[in-house]
């Protein structure tokens, strides 16, 4: 996951280290607009080879909510 | 337009392959009109522009004026490429007019470009509603018609003026195209290496990119939230489904291209300049070194069909000028739309990019 921290702290232009599976972007006041959900689409599919649905991107609210899409598609390539 | 429910099985696309056929020339014609990012920052205002830009990667665009259409910035470019070939108008068999934005609904934008560059009226002439995906059909389609005996010698006009459809209150759309027409000739060439191609189609996205009105069905009223507050004549563009869409068919349409070129390295890729930051994504997937995948949308914009010729005047015009290229080309997008070319290009007499 390390890289996949690393990109997504980028994205949400946060430290890395402040990232973890329990930040909210709301609380964080991190912009998860349509630039950060196609970024992460584009980082997902680099780091772990998978196709993250824009719709189901836009409702996530905390980093373990994309986590779990991750899961969900690497489960569907299995 | 309501799509079907089952998905059909997803294949990369029709493999095709023509022989005996060869680009001659290439003239692209891009309005002398520049419009620059700060000009949208009193609509938009300038942190909404950096953000849009930050994604799509375009500086400027051109913008044809409002009594220029794609068939002007196609005749000018046919003028200046039959001009430079000595191409007399009366030895052009077939003209291809490939666009989503033709003079009228109809006539045919191609019988217009026939009568008007004076080639005679023993000639195939034919509009063709493609957009992205358009420059690769065309060359599948003229090389097919040479290799059939059907004509010796093809126009293609390619081009779009898609400024005329974006509604100028929608940043996504209204800062990413940009307007260009281009004219490729293609002759019998019975030395040409084969050209290999691959042509798909998925309905299913018809919806994601589309003009919901101004044709014979009104997808406006159809009750799609998506359009709800739009202009129904103004371009709508879903821009997570295309880049979904786009992130799932143009990686194996690229490998599947790389492996019917038997063995053979292509010295260029021509991507459809559909967005800057997908693009680099789809080169570093696809593992292509960047020197060998040009880009030209941050000056010109997404510039449809016109992007792939455009290209070729833009950032290839002195290799290809010169010497032999293998171009490897992918066209991606409305419809869902999509097609490879893979093909010798060069020494080419004319490849220029001229303003209007």
């Amino acid at each position: 996951m390390n890289t996949f921290y690393e990109g997504l702290a980028e994205i949400l232009e946060v430290d890395a280290s402040k990232l973890s599976p329990e930040f909210s972007f709301a609380d964080a006041n991190a912009d998860w607009d349509s630039l950060a959900i196609v970024s992460t689409i584009a980082l997902a599919d680099d780091s772990f080879n998978v196709m993250l649905d824009g719709k189901a991107l836009a409702a996530c609210e905390k980093v373990a909510d994309i986590e779990a899409l991750i899961d969900a598609a690497r489960h569907r390539n299995a | 337009m309501q799509p079907a429910t089952a998905t059909p099985e997803h294949g990369v696309g029709r493999e095709a392959r023509t022989a005996g056929a060869r680009i001659a020339g290439v003239v692209t014609c891009v309005p002398a009109d520049v419009r620059r990012n700060e000009d949208f920052h009193s609509r938009f205002g300038e942190d909404a522009v950096a953000d849009v830009v930050k994604m799509i990667g375009v500086q400027t665009r051109r913008r044809a004026a409002a009594d220029v259409t794609t068939r002007d910035l196609c005749r000018l470019a046919a003028q200046r490429l039959m001009a430079g070939l000595e191409w007399a108008p009366a030895s052009i068999d077939a003209l291809i007019f490939v666009s989503q934005t033709p003079d009228f609904r109809l006539p045919a934008t191609a019988c217009a470009l026939q009568a008007e560059l004076g080639i005679g009226t023993s000639c195939i002439a034919f509009d063709v509603n493609l957009g992205c995906s358009g420059y690769p059909y065309a060359l599948w389609l003229g090389m097919t018609m040479l290799q059939t005996g059907a004509a010796r010698r093809v126009l293609l006009a390619v081009g779009d003026t898609i400024s005329k459809i974006v509604d100028p209150s929608d940043r996504a759309t209204a800062l990413l195209f940009g307007d260009c027409g281009t004219a490729t000739a293609l002759e019998l060439d019975p030395d040409a290496a084969p050209a290999h191609f691959i042509l798909g189609s998925d309905g299913l996205g018809a919806t994601n990119l589309i003009v919901p009105t101004g044709g014979f069905r009104d997808y406006a009223a159809s009750g799609d939230p998506r359009l709800e507050g739009r202009s129904a004549h103004s371009l709508y563009m879903d821009g997570g489904e295309i880049f979904n869409f786009t992130l799932r068919s143009v990686p194996p349409l690229v490998a599947r291209t790389l492996a019917l070129a038997e063995g053979r390295t292509h010295d260029f890729h021509l991507f459809h300049q559909a967005n800057q930051f997908m693009l680099k994504h789809l080169i570093k997937k696809a593992k292509l070194p960047p020197a060998q995948a040009p880009l030209n949308i941050e000056e010109f914009g997404n510039t449809s069909s016109a992007s792939i010729p455009l290209l070729m005047t833009t950032r290839l015009r002195e290799p290809l000028a010169s010497s032999r290229q293998r171009l490897a080309m992918y066209g991606f997008g409305v419809g869902y739309s999509w097609a490879s070319a893979s093909l010798d290009v060069g020494p080419l007499r004319v490849v220029e990019n001229i303003e209007a």
